[in-house]
């Protein structure tokens, strides 16, 4: 009876019609669309344009000499850089510390978890006042440290890492629960013998915990390398308009600046098919590096 | 079997209500269609707005007058008494004027979602939705509406830069001064600039007031330039010539250009703006301002509302203004150049106004609410009290009861009174992607990474090619 159901794929095709035409409508179209728009000269969101680029690749010839759209990428591949140290190996060094305590370990979930439940953009808010210059609460922990100058933490040479900071802070609740559950998922039978055997914490770590882990690790890693791509809200509300010097942008904002700001929305659109491109090759390249091992 | 009937009636069930979705929309309007054509021909020859409405309409406005501007409040309460009135209701979506503003009306015109009635700039930014033909025209209402807009001046408001019709019904204008905060230049024994103020004696202030431990200017460069951009063009220039975008970067007028973003370079390289000028927000700076470590701030009549808010314990509550605090803030003329502008030449003039969409003038049921509410906003006895120290065009104007103003407004209007003559802001006139190398580009302009004459070059030759 149960071999029945699944011999007809009818009603699965069928059902599975809606959610097609939801992505033919919302996401595949307007990636089609946005192709064609990088090829008009369009000054207006939600206008179709008044012509033809002339040639119609300008905007890709543009973009080969735009200096931002490289300090973009650059800043984009710190990011994810930033994203695998920082949130996946924090995250990871959380989740093994966690994993040996007896007591107290909901609590922790929980409080490394937290950060992910508020809005980006709720929080580039709060660091903005953390980091502000004038009255910014670590501004104020300097200067009653005895500091007499204040610090500005957007200025050109440190801005870069006030914007990442924040980011990597954000995400590596959302790995360390990842990473949680893939410990808990080693059966406590290997720890078991390993004490037997005489082996201490460290070694069941570096010899059990670490390597029947990699997969989850691994994911973890095409998690964040393709999440760094797409990383917008908090940066933008940190740093509007690449502040200071245009030396913040990433991939994302300096797409949304030119389609919000500057009116140039297809030079925007020509942005967002480079970010497009960007996200499948990396996201190949990542697979293949951190390919999952079969047990 | 009896699976297989089910699942295609789940499906099937999905799919009808898919399509009654889309359906019913467009039954939906042409229905409404048919309404308004009806509607349409039974209102003819109805002139009077005031007793169209017979059923009430829900509006959607959007003005500026939301956030910090001063009229915030006198807009609430002006709804509130046009909708006890007449039955009708509001949906307002006012926002703080900035670009983010412009944009998102522009994209509803583009995206078919615009308000009903809108209060907007009369400039450039209104060219797009002007040449879609999505507004009316103040004569095309006045020949179903005559008293519509007549208590205005005529001659005062702004003609469209698309076809030379006027659209926008203004209420208050605006001006573009410098304020003071008398706490610092005390501090700094600098004495309050007058009206014959010049760049020399600004830059020795400056001087005096950032040897005391101030900055001087209260400005973002790397984020709000925009009005040291217009008065350091300005100061080069007269206010005869002061509209006229140049044709190239070389030419006497462009060349105004050029010498106004130096200008700012050399205030810069002086260390009189803000040591985190280039990261700061704009919100950043005017807080320098108004805690008393900034002595000067070039900003708009909107921003007196936002000194008041600043000055009160409850931002939203005028009840709790601090008088002294308030005391401490002056409004003054901008420093000139010593060239054919005087310092009491100012930017301003009537740069907005109420406009209706074409949307509601077409739907029977909105059409004369959309009136009656531009009427009641533009009315003699509404005016004013946008108004304030700043301009109107109503052919009438009342006296002004400076009692029920506070300080700074009536600083305000004391300064109004010197002025020698109000132009409009050229970067009204030169919109789009034209003015990122100037206006985004400050702080490479400042920081000497691009030539001023490259960054004015380049945006206008993007303004050109337009």
């Amino acid at each position: 009876m149960s071999s029945n159901i699944y011999r007809d794929k009818k009603p699965v095709v069928v059902f599975l019609i809606p959610a097609f035409l939801f992505m033919v409508v919302y996401l595949y179209y307007p990636f089609f669309r946005n192709i064609i728009n990088s090829f008009r000269q369009i000054k207006q969101l939600g206008s179709s344009g008044t012509g033809w680029n002339s040639p119609w690749y300008t905007n890709y010839v543009e973009m080969l000499y735009d200096d931002i759209v490289w300090v973009s990428l650059k800043n984009t591949l710190i990011m994810m850089v930033v994203t695998i140290v920082g949130q996946v190996g924090i995250a990871v060094v959380l989740a093994l510390m966690v994993d040996n305590i007896g007591r107290g370990k909901q609590f922790y979930k929980t409080v490394f978890f937290f950060p992910i439940v508020i809005s980006a953009t709720a929080l580039g808010l709060l660091f903005n006042l953390i980091f502000l210059y004038d009255k910014g609460m670590i501004n104020q922990i300097l200067e009653s440290l005895g500091k007499t100058t204040l610090t500005d933490w957007k200025a050109e040479g440190i801005a870069l890492v006030t914007m990442m900071l924040p980011v990597m802070w954000q995400y590596v609740g959302f790995y360390f629960v990842i990473l949680v559950t893939g410990l808990n998922n080693i059966p406590d039978e290997l720890y078991e013998a390993a004490r037997i055997d005489g082996a201490g914490t460290w070694q069941k770590v570096r010899y059990i915990s670490v390597p029947l882990l990699h997969n989850v690790i691994c994911t973890c890693c095409v998690l964040a390398v393709t999440g760094a791509l797409k990383v917008f809200d908090l940066p933008w509300v940190m740093f509007p308009k690449g502040m200071p010097l245009k030396t913040t942008f990433l991939t994302g904002t300096y797409m949304y600046y030119h389609t919000t700001q500057t009116k140039n929305v297809d030079y925007g659109s020509a942005l967002a098919v480079l970010i497009v491109v960007l996200g499948i090759v990396l996201s190949k390249v990542v697979n293949w590096i951190f390919k999952e091992k079969d047990y | 079997m009896k699976k297989k009937i089910l699942s295609l009636l789940l499906a099937g069930t999905m799919i009808v209500s898919l399509t009654a979705c889309g359906g019913g929309s467009s039954s939906d309007t042409e229905a409404a269609n048919e309404s308004a054509q009806e509607s349409v021909t039974a209102e003819d020859g109805a002139a009077d707005a005031g007793t169209d409405a017979a059923v009430p309409v829900e509006l959607t406005v959007t003005t500026t007058f939301a956030g910090e501007d001063g009229n915030a409040q006198n807009f609430k309460d002006a709804v509130a008494a046009w909708e006890a009135e007449t039955g009708n209701t509001v949906a307002d979506t006012s926002a703080t004027s900035d670009e983010t503003f412009k944009t998102r009306v522009v994209t509803d015109f583009e995206t078919g979602s615009e308000p009903d009635v809108l209060f907007f700039f009369n400039g450039a930014d209104a060219n797009s939705f002007i040449e879609a033909g999505k507004v009316v025209s103040i004569d095309e209402i006045r020949a179903e509406y005559p008293e519509y807009a007549a208590n205005m001046n005529d001659d005062l408001i702004a003609d469209s830069l698309v076809d030379g019709k006027k659209y926008a019904v203004p209420v208050n204008g605006y001006w573009e001064a410098m304020f003071v905060n008398m706490e610092v230049l005390d501090a700094a024994g600098v004495a309050l600039p007058g009206a014959d103020y010049t760049m020399d004696q600004f830059k020795a202030d400056c001087e005096k007031i950032k040897a005391a431990g101030y900055a001087p200017i209260a400005a973002a460069l790397g984020n709000i330039p925009h009005y040291w951009w217009e008065f350091a063009i300005f100061n080069n220039q007269s206010p005869a010539d002061h509209l006229e975008i140049p044709a190239s970067a070389s030419d006497a007028n462009g060349q105004a250009w050029v010498a106004g973003m130096n200008d700012i370079k050399e205030l810069y390289e002086l260390g009189y703006f803000p040591e985190n000028t280039l990261s700061a927000t704009d919100d950043e700076t005017f807080a320098m301002f108004t805690e008393g470590k900034a002595a000067f701030l070039i900003d708009g009549s909107w921003k007196v509302g936002g000194i008041v808010s600043a000055c009160q314990s409850d931002p939203e509550d005028p009840a709790t203004l601090d008088t002294e605090k308030l005391s401490h803030f002056e409004v003054t003329y901008v420093p000139s150049k010593g060239g054919e502008r005087k310092a009491t030449d100012l930017v301003g003039g009537l740069s907005m106004g109420y406009y209706i969409t074409k949307k509601a003038w077409d739907d029977p049921d909105k059409r004369a609410a959309a009136v009656s509410f531009v009427e009641y906003m533009t009315s003699d006895e509404l005016v004013p009290v946008f108004a304030q120290h700043t301009a109107s065009a109503l052919k009438a104007a009342p006296e002004v009861d400076e009692s029920q103003f506070n300080e700074l407004q009536v600083k305000a209007m004391n300064m109004m009174a010197g002025v020698t003559s109000l132009t409009g802001a050229v970067q009204d006139l030169f919109q789009g992607d034209c003015r990122v190398p100037t206006f985004d580009g400050m702080p490479e302009i400042v920081t000497g990474k691009v030539d001023a004459a490259d960054a004015v070059a380049e945006g206008l030759d993007i303004y050109n090619n337009q």
